[in-house]
């Protein structure tokens, strides 16, 4: 089915950006109030969005809504006539947008119309009628609007009674060109907007900042950017990296996905919890982003920790635990097959499937075994043990002297202590023997 | 229907001479001499369940492998937080909880636990929360119950049992023990009207305990006797 194409343009205010002054256009007033800042992010460490870097991060970042995006100048241009579907309708998709855009801190004007040309000028003017338009609002090639307002025009809709050969004859070909496009009457071509084949974007900070959490605000341009491009390449990733630049090099900082992703909610709970725990060495000056891989991941994804109702995926979940506490302290564990015990499990990526039978083993398995005392040939543990099952003779791992466990040979046994736990203790056959406490039947 | 009895009826209203039903329907802990004491019939999603042990090896974690299965069926993830000892695979394997769905989060002090166990309730990805925090104190335990009555997970936290007179924002309260070599539940707190008894409950232990298993009859009067060949 071919949609007619519809535009919506992005104006960037002329007014330096503030999360709270974007001016937005009436039926965005909503949005606004929705996507107010998270408190505690302070806003001003800015950095200049306007810049060839800015335009192409802005571009990247507006790719999560569409793959047609193309760069005016200081407004941005997105085809939307094929993604109205997907997102649910015009009105939820400009409401992400301008919540999009306040995230960002950046100050904007949204207008939707049939063509690029009436688009802008729609954001530009600021209303909902092309026609309705003061021809002073808007940019016109140099003297034009003078030009109009001499001839006591006011308002766009006033021009519609001339040709274009009169138009052309009165204001120059270029504006009455405009005028065309802007109606629809002359075709308008634009320059799709080319995403680099490489994520590699920088920013730089107005200011020096000296506390991580900080540079909360400005990272989110980025990885906003990321997550645009990433839906723009059908792809996702397990890794990327930030650089923090000061005057000393650059701190690397990996952020590390438990599965692909592209989802920008989750670079930023990442990036979050890394920021949180950072000292940083040096005041940071600029940041920068690289992806070096990407892997294909089509459509929306439906993943190894896909879960229905859930607010945040279990994958998410691990990313973000790890980011705070540490890589090696969040994982899966798998049984190996495995005499001695304390080779039988092994951690594992969280996920990874598994399945082995064994006679009673117990839930918990001591990080060393524990020392008991022999009293009259049997095992004491605030008193005596009573055995119940065993032994079960366990020997092997002659092949590992090296390191780890080694070679063992020892008789296990299930016994039940003074206080009621049921252990699993074994007799060390060899020299000097002895009894140990190993597990417990949780 | 009169306006008291509509209150009557709802779910998070109830009377003190009877079990409450639960807002969100419950978990069987697959032992029906429990289940019948518990709101709602089995463990509550969406509250947090305090369960007060000293030590390990009582049975307490066999109490909940029944639900924690169930979970597993239904392809939902299960979380630990901060076990006492490091996990012994092929017995999680052989109770039937596919690792394939077990997390294990290992902080490396009770506040990162706590802070673990919170986001992991409020991100609503795992199906199932336990957690060893065996001195939370009451303000932890407030936290957690907010975090699990935003999801509609299994919270189980151990706590230790000298805990069991302070006060609780957990509206289900276990003390375990171990009684001749069984686990015995008691409820000391929960929407209904108060159990005086405990529950005593037959868990799958590794070995049969018989009354003639006295210290003096040791397996060890034998020689290593584990499946002997049985001849003649």
């Amino acid at each position: 089915m071919r949609m007619n194409p519809l535009w919506l343009a992005v104006r960037l205010s002329d007014n330096p950006p503030t999360p709270s002054g974007l001016a937005a256009g009436p039926s965005q007033g909503e949005a606004v109030k929705h996507a107010e800042p998270r408190s505690g992010e302070h806003p001003s460490p800015l950095p200049s969005g306007r810049g060839a870097g800015g335009g192409s991060q802005l571009a990247c970042w507006a790719g999560a809504f569409t793959p047609r995006v193309s760069l005016a100048e200081n407004a941005l241009l997105l085809e939307i006539g094929g993604c109205l579907r997907l997102f649910g309708g015009l009105d939820v998709l400009r409401t992400q947008v301008a919540q999009g855009l306040v995230e960002q801190g950046i100050a904007a004007r949204m207008a939707v119309a049939a063509t690029p040309q009436a688009a802008l000028w729609l954001a530009e003017g600021g209303g909902d009628v092309l026609d309705a338009l003061a021809i002073t609002d808007l940019t016109w090639p140099p003297g034009v609007a003078e030009k109009l307002t001499r001839f006591g025009l006011r308002r766009l809709g006033e021009l519609r009674r001339l040709t274009f050969a009169a138009l052309a004859r009165r204001i120059g070909k270029p504006a009455a060109t405009l005028l065309a496009r802007a109606w629809g009457e002359a075709p308008d071509p634009r320059l799709d907007f080319v995403f680099p084949l490489r994520f590699d974007e920088a920013i730089e900070l107005p200011a020096a900042v000296e506390n991580a959490p900080a540079l909360m605000f400005a990272a989110r341009r980025l990885t906003g950017a990321l997550a645009g491009w990433l839906n723009v390449r059908q792809a996702g990733l397990r890794e990327c990296r930030l650089d923090l630049v000061h005057r000393q090099g650059a701190t690397p900082l990996p952020l590390r996905f438990a599965e692909p992703t592209r989802d920008g909610q989750r670079f930023e709970r990442v990036l979050r919890e890394r920021l949180e725990r950072l000292q940083l060495t040096a005041p940071v000056e600029r940041l920068r982003l690289i992806v070096d891989s990407v892997e294909a991941l089509p459509g929306s994804s439906g993943g190894l920790f896909d879960e229905g109702g859930a607010k945040e995926g279990m994958a998410a979940l691990v990313e973000r635990l790890r980011a705070r506490l540490g890589e090696e302290r969040v994982f899966g564990i798998a049984p190996v097959a495995e005499h001695r015990p304390e080779c039988a499990t092994r951690q594992a990526t969280v996920g990874a499937s598994t399945a082995s039978p064994t006679p009673p083993r117990p839930f918990w398995l001591l990080e060393k075994p524990e020392s008991l005392v022999e009293i009259g040939g049997r095992p004491h543990r605030r008193g005596p043990l009573r055995l119940l099952a065993g032994p079960e003779r366990i020997e092997s791992g002659w092949w590992d002297q090296q390191e780890g466990v080694g070679d063992i040979r020892r008789d296990y046994f299930i016994a039940l202590t003074q206080d009621q736990r049921w252990a699993w203790v074994f007799r060390e056959l060899r020299a000097p023997g002895g009894w140990y406490l190993h597990g417990w039947f949780a | 229907m009169s306006a008291l009895a509509e209150i009557l009826v709802r779910p998070d209203v109830w009377r003190g001479d009877r079990l409450a039903q639960a807002p969100l329907p419950t978990v069987a802990s697959g032992f029906a001499a429990l289940d019948s004491e518990l709101p709602g019939g089995g463990w509550p999603r969406g509250a947090l369940t305090e369960l007060l042990v000293d030590g390990a090896g009582i049975g307490e974690l066999s109490l909940l492998t029944f639900a924690l299965a169930k979970i597993r069926e239904n392809g939902g993830w299960s979380l630990l937080v901060a076990p006492p000892h490091p996990l012994h695979a092929p017995a999680w394997a052989a109770a039937g909880l596919d690792l394939a769905r077990l997390a294990v989060v290992s902080p490396a002090s009770g506040r990162d636990a706590l802070w673990a166990m919170e986001q992991a309730l409020v991100s609503r990805a795992p199906r199932a929360v336990v957690g060893w925090l065996p001195y939370a104190d009451a303000r932890a335990l407030r936290r957690l119950q907010v975090a699990a009555a935003g999801s509609d997970a299994l919270a189980f936290l151990f706590r230790s049992t000298r805990l069991a007179v302070d006060a609780s924002a957990a509206p289900l309260r276990l003390q375990l023990a171990g009684e001749e070599g069984q686990l015995t539940v008691r409820i000391i707190k929960r929407r209904g009207p108060p159990l005086a008894a405990s529950i005593r409950l037959a868990l799958p232990r590794p070995a049969r305990l018989r009354s003639r298993d006295h210290a003096h009859e040791s397996p060890l009067a034998g020689r290593p006797a584990v499946r002997q060949p049985a001849h003649a």
